[in-house]
């Protein structure tokens, strides 16, 4: 006898039993939310609102954010600006670079990742994103993963810190740990600058083209890799949908606000912590052994530098020298870093380095240079979530491997590729 | 101080309540062990302070998800004084399913009856005080969204604190007998004696690994039981 099921009939019974004594139901024809569904739901127009919905939600995000984050930005600038005629130099240095420039650098990104939780928030109290999620189940079970994946894998291109986060929504281990595991490869906004950079410097007319195939390469790599980990590690099937599409509602202001507001909480928390710790160690890194550089000023002789120049034999067969060797390393804290770095090796502004960059790179090595950024080891914030979330050093050892070692097999076959086409 | 845990399915609007019970007073954690987010909060009635935990949603007991097993763990462990029952008024008898299970672990549960006014929308008409005679628990219509009982839930957390009440709900003969039967042999082995009772004998009865290995009881003993019936 299974009484797993036998006991479920009982309970039902029961519940048919209390139920037919205390409620009537009166036949109402169908529901509003019953004809919004049968929409948002469609096989056909499905997908295409669902994409409409996610793009207004970042376009709002990241729109509205954008004054917020010049502001804070200049703020720091001038803090830093102050900080730096400090009379001691080693001081003045830190405080300037590394303080400020660090808590900058971090809290810049605040206001797009809050009006995005806002945002996402408001659009799952009104009982949306489970429609969402259903709607792209078929095309995410292909590739080995589930609907309930797809928000967080869409979330990766705004920052994979909310976005791995964001997996705890996903019920069965094995589908939350490879959307842990592949979320990484969605290109966020960090790489971004880099490939506008460098799309920008060396490809022109065609950069939009070139920035939207980074895209295309980190969606298409994710979905081999899904399916590579379901194969090979997990095994079984992605754990079939089974959702409740609860009744639309409308959202109110305070509960999306204190809800949102808690998650902000946790990013400031967490991310903000290793980001600021990491900006500090980049300009210890680039100022130090201070009588060396002459407080900073011969960057030639910092220990970044000497990072730089041991990763070089490893990256020159994808036509990289050792600048760019030192720029990836700073963006294993954090992407946006490459740019910075590069600009502070260089000895330029940032706005300087679009033109340098011609002189130490070709079209193929940029190209190899930008699938390596999207590619390989993801930030730290990032890194420190998937360790959170994964709850395993060994699991989070494993996806710093795969990246690293498919990054580097993809920009080798890109800079080959590129440099016998380009010739 | 007197310890509330919120039960119920996904999206019955437990969030909302609970936000309605702790307004700014809460923290959020992560359950220990395991990285699901654990929501606690502070609710102050009347001089006494409510310290509320929302435990994940979820649709059963078993120990299949880490969701279910954190909340059956809490339930059963932690003991808290009163289960606050986040039902949707408008998809009852699902909802009422996770009821069931909670009236089988002896619970001391207050409902609180979400969504009325989608429920009536819907073309439902509930009466509240016969399903709370029938359920044997208290029953508090909420519409949370708009802060609508919330004051009744908090006098009914308070008043089922006091009472504590632990409801019991028979279900037909023929399981009946089973369940009784296991009940008397967990009574003889006096096994896991800090748990409900009724409780063990249905999760052993439906062979739940980890109640099974708890208990130290295996799958052969439990067969040799069941077939005592008959």
């Amino acid at each position: 006898m299974d009484f797993v099921s036998e006991l479920a009939v009982a309970r039902y019974e029961k519940i048919g039993e209390i139920v037919g004594k205390c409620v009537e139901k009166i036949e109402k024809p169908r529901t509003f939310s019953d004809v919004i569904d049968t929409v948002v739901t469609d096989k056909y127009v499905g997908i295409p609102i669902f994409l409409s919905l996610m793009w207004a939600v970042f376009q709002f995000g990241y729109s509205i954010s954008v004054p917020f984050s010049d502001a804070i930005d200049v703020f720091f600038a001038w803090c830093a600006g102050i900080a730096s005629r400090i009379e001691n130099p080693y001081l003045a240095s830190f405080l300037s670079d590394g303080f400020f420039g660090g808590w900058g650098f971090v809290l810049v990104f605040l206001p797009p990742i809050a009006f995005v939780f806002i945002a996402l928030t408001i659009l799952e109290q009104t009982g949306y994103l489970p429609r969402a999620a259903f709607v792209v189940d078929r095309a995410m079970t292909r590739v080995g993963l589930q609907g309930k994946s797809f928000i967080p894998m869409l979330l990766g291109f705004g920052c994979n810190v909310p976005a791995i986060m964001a997996t705890r929504t996903i019920d069965d281990e094995a589908d939350r740990k490879i959307t842990i595991m592949v979320n990484p490869l969605m290109s966020c906004s960090a790489r971004l600058p880099v490939y506008v950079l460098f799309a920008g410097a060396f490809f022109k007319e065609s950069a939009g083209a070139v920035i939207t195939l980074m895209y295309v390469l980190g969606i298409i790599l994710a979905a081999v890799m899904a399916t590579l980990f379901r194969k090979f590690i997990f095994g079984g099937s992605p754990s079939p949908l089974l959702m409740e599409l609860p009744p639309y509602e409308v959202p109110t202001i305070k509960s999306a606000l204190m809800s949102s507001w808690l998650r902000i909480q946790i990013f400031l928390k967490k991310a903000a912590t290793i980001l600021f710790i990491g900006a500090v160690i980049m300009w210890f890194l680039a100022t130090h052994p201070w009588d060396a550089t002459n407080g900073g000023e011969l960057i030639e002789n910092s220990y970044a530098s000497m990072i730089g120049h041991a990763v070089e034999p490893i990256i020159s067969p994808l036509g990289l020298d050792w600048t760019a060797g030192v720029a990836l390393v700073g963006g294993f804290l954090a992407k946006e870093i490459v740019i910075g770095t590069l600009a502070m090796i260089y000895g330029v502004g940032e706005e300087g380095v679009a033109d340098v960059i011609t002189q130490h790179f070709t079209p193929a090595s940029a190209l190899a240079l930008m699938t390596i950024t999207l590619i390989y080891v993801p930030c730290l914030a990032t890194l420190g979530v998937v360790r959170q979330e994964l709850g395993s050093w060994k699991w989070t050892g494993l996806v710093l491997a795969y990246e690293l070692i498919l990054a580097y097999i993809v920009a080798l076959i890109v800079y080959a590729v590129a440099s016998v086409v380009m010739l | 101080m007197i310890k509330v845990a919120l039960a119920g399915n996904p999206n019955v609007g437990k969030s909302v309540i609970f936000n309605a019970l702790t307004g700014m007073r809460q923290k959020i954690g992560n359950w220990p062990g395991v990285t699901v987010e654990k929501k606690e909060g502070v609710c102050k009635y009347k001089d006494v302070e409510f310290h509320i935990v929302d435990l994940p949603g979820i649709y059963g007991f078993t120990a299949h998800s880490i969701d279910e097993k954190i909340a059956r763990d809490y339930i059963l462990k932690e003991k808290p004084d009163v289960v606050v029952n986040v039902v949707d008024a408008s998809n009852i008898e699902r909802n009422l399913y996770l009821t069931m299970q909670l009236i089988e672990m002896e619970a001391n549960i207050v409902i609180a009856l979400n969504k009325m006014d989608l429920a009536e929308q819907r073309g439902y008409k509930i009466d509240v005080r016969k399903l709370s005679r029938e359920l044997g628990v208290p029953v508090t219509p909420t519409v949370a969204v708009r802060g609508e009982g919330i004051e009744e839930l908090k006098s009914a957390i308070l008043q089922a604190s006091k009472t504590k009440r632990k409801p019991s709900i028979r279900y037909s003969d023929g399981i009946e007998r089973y369940i009784s039967l296991v009940e008397s042999k967990v009574i003889e082995n006096s096994i896991l004696p800090d748990c409900p009772l009724r409780f063990v004998a249905i999760k052993l009865l439906e062979l739940d690994n980890e109640i099974m290995k708890e208990a130290k009881v295996g799958k052969e003993v439990i067969e040799k039981w069941i077939s005592l019936v008959s």
